[in-house]
């Protein structure tokens, strides 16, 4: 299992300061856990960072896993690109204990890019970021033609709609007599 | 990237960040998409107060929502250098656009003589679009340039008449052939007067506000019969604005009045004569009386959507229906709110 550690730098322990006893809290030392997406390339992440994800809070909230059973057991989202699991993390990392600006303009401009980064960020529920991704997606048809937008947002046209509806009727249909059939021959 | 493919919220908040223009382009792509965005944007479209024709200062209007800056298209007629971008089939009706750097938006082309129809189709559009809850304002300085017959539409009118004006029937025409009137914000000089029709126009208007020489012309303290009236004369007898009060009493008249404010430049109006004259009654001055206020029916500043609050110890009392009045003098200005409680549930205001 190959592995690339995010965020190990900011991860290390503190070092004592000078500062009297009393006035500083004991610092707590910071928990990692790991992910994982298509590629099975495995990311190590702060529980800070990890934040930004409600989902995936939530799953460290219930399973109190030690760092040796986080580290044996990295959460698996297969439906996630690398790449895509990848831009997340960083943004994660970047962002941590961060208030979020208004404004990201490190998206990808790729629309397929970014299409799949919606999804991801849509799935593992980081609001921030969907806020950001959502907002690039509705300023890539800024003042475009209605053509261009049917272009960048794949807009069918009404036959199309059409075409697609009867399509589908035509296999549900099919598939209803399908089961008839079965049943009729299990009936038998 | 296929829209349709993201999950429902992930639709909806991409929708709420495209900006009116491009949803108006987008919900032209499919019958399917306009569904769509009619239904997720509900919420968005609820707060539409109003979609304006501004035609304040151009000839040809700039739509846009209500008092915000946010224009959905913008029509213009067809320039030899015109460089159609793309044509859309708008209510059955083709029409070609191009994009402005100017407006930000899309700009409806049409030749002059099918500049009705081009509007109309695209009104159409609207109604079907934004719906029917939504109120239609025209908005104009000038009278020269004709408004549409458009379903729903109402005008409101921005117009200085100068002293010296030498246009009077075109402008009695304006009026005589106006769709209803919201508003009409009018400074009034001429020494001569709009016809009777005309000015009947103007006293049927929703929300007036005048600036003149005296009331009698036009006469809109004696014969407005609207919601809201904002009016600075320079003179103004005492005895009509007594009478004014006394007809709305008697409920001969101004019985849709909500708010009126009067403004006389010349002097100050006589506080207690005018309150004797006029029959008020009196909440204990130890006592905190309401505050009336209503929002404007036509809101020209963003910032100010109510009209200016009235809180006076005196008030009046209709005789027909028992409804209160509030009234406050100071100074130059007399301030008439009309409360829709009776005498007896406006004392239960008091505190």
């Amino acid at each position: 299992m190959s592995s690339t550690e995010q965020g190990t730098s900011s991860a290390a322990p503190a070092e004592p300061t000078t500062a009297p006893e009393s006035a500083a809290a004991p610092e707590v030392p910071e928990s990692f856990y790991y992910v994982h997406g298509k590629d099975k390339v495995v990311h190590k992440v702060s529980a800070g960072a990890l934040q930004h994800s409600a989902l995936i809070h939530g799953m460290i909230s219930n399973l109190g896993y030690t760092e040796e059973q986080a580290k044996a057991n990295p959460f698996p989202f297969e439906n996630i690109d690398g790449d895509i699991l990848q831009m997340v993390v960083d943004w994660c990392n970047q962002h941590k204990g961060k208030p979020t600006p208004p404004e990201d303009t490190n998206l990808p401009k790729q629309k397929e890019k970014l299409f799949d980064l919606v999804l991801a960020v849509n799935y593992l529920e980081i609001k921030e970021l969907l806020t950001y991704c959502c907002k690039q997606v509705a300023m890539m048809v800024k003042g475009k033609s209605p053509e261009e937008i049917r272009e960048i947002w794949m807009i069918p046209t009404d036959a199309e709609d059409e075409a697609a509806e009867k399509e589908a009727k035509k296999r549900a249909g099919k598939e209803a007599a399908g089961e008839t059939a079965a049943a009729a021959g299990d009936a038998k | 990237m296929k829209l349709l493919k993201y999950p429902r919220l992930v639709q909806d908040q991409i929708l709420n960040y495209t900006v009116y223009s491009d949803l108006f382009l987008l919900s032209l792509l499919s019958k399917k998409m306009k569904n769509l965005i009619k239904s997720y944007q509900v919420t968005r479209f609820k707060h539409i107060t109003s979609i304006v024709y501004d035609s304040y200062t151009i000839d040809h209007p700039l739509v846009h929502i209500g008092c915000r800056p946010f224009s959905i298209l913008k029509f213009s007629e067809y320039e030899e250098t015109a460089n159609v971008k793309f044509q859309l089939n708008i209510s059955g009706k083709m029409i070609d656009f191009q994009s402005s750097d100017e407006y930000y938006c899309p700009v409806a082309l049409f030749h002059p003589h099918e500049r009705e129809s081009v509007i109309e189709s695209i009104h159409n559009y609207f109604l079907d679009f934004f719906e029917t809850s939504v109120e239609y304002h025209w908005i104009t300085n000038n009278y020269k340039i004709s408004i549409p017959r458009l379903k729903n539409l109402a005008v409101c009118i921005h117009m200085f008449i100068p002293r010296r004006f030498e246009d009077m029937k075109n402008l009695d025409n304006f009026f005589s052939s106006c769709p209803v009137l919201k508003s009409i914000d009018i400074d009034f000089y001429a020494d001569e007067s709009l016809s009777p029709e005309s000015e009947s126009r103007l006293y049927q208007a929703e929300s007036i506000r005048t600036t003149q020489f005296d009331q009698k012309t036009p006469a809109v303290l004696r014969n407005f019969q609207g919601r809201q009236a904002f009016l600075m004369y320079f003179a103004c007898d005492v005895s009509d604005l007594i009478e004014f009060v006394n007809r709305w009493k008697s409920g001969e008249a101004f019985r849709k009045l909500e708010y009126l404010t009067i403004l006389i430049y010349r002097e100050g109006i006589p506080r207690d004569e005018t309150l004797n004259s006029i029959g008020a009654r009196h909440i204990d001055a130890t006592r905190k009386p309401p505050t009336h206020t209503v929002r404007k029916s036509y809101i020209d500043n963003p910032f100010k959507p109510m009209t200016d609050p009235i809180m006076s110890h005196s008030y009046v009392v209709r005789d027909s229906d028992n409804r209160v009045a509030s009234v406050l003098i100071e100074g130059n200005t007399l301030s008439f709110g009309v409360w829709d409680k009776t005498e007896e549930e406006f004392l239960r205001m008091v505190d």
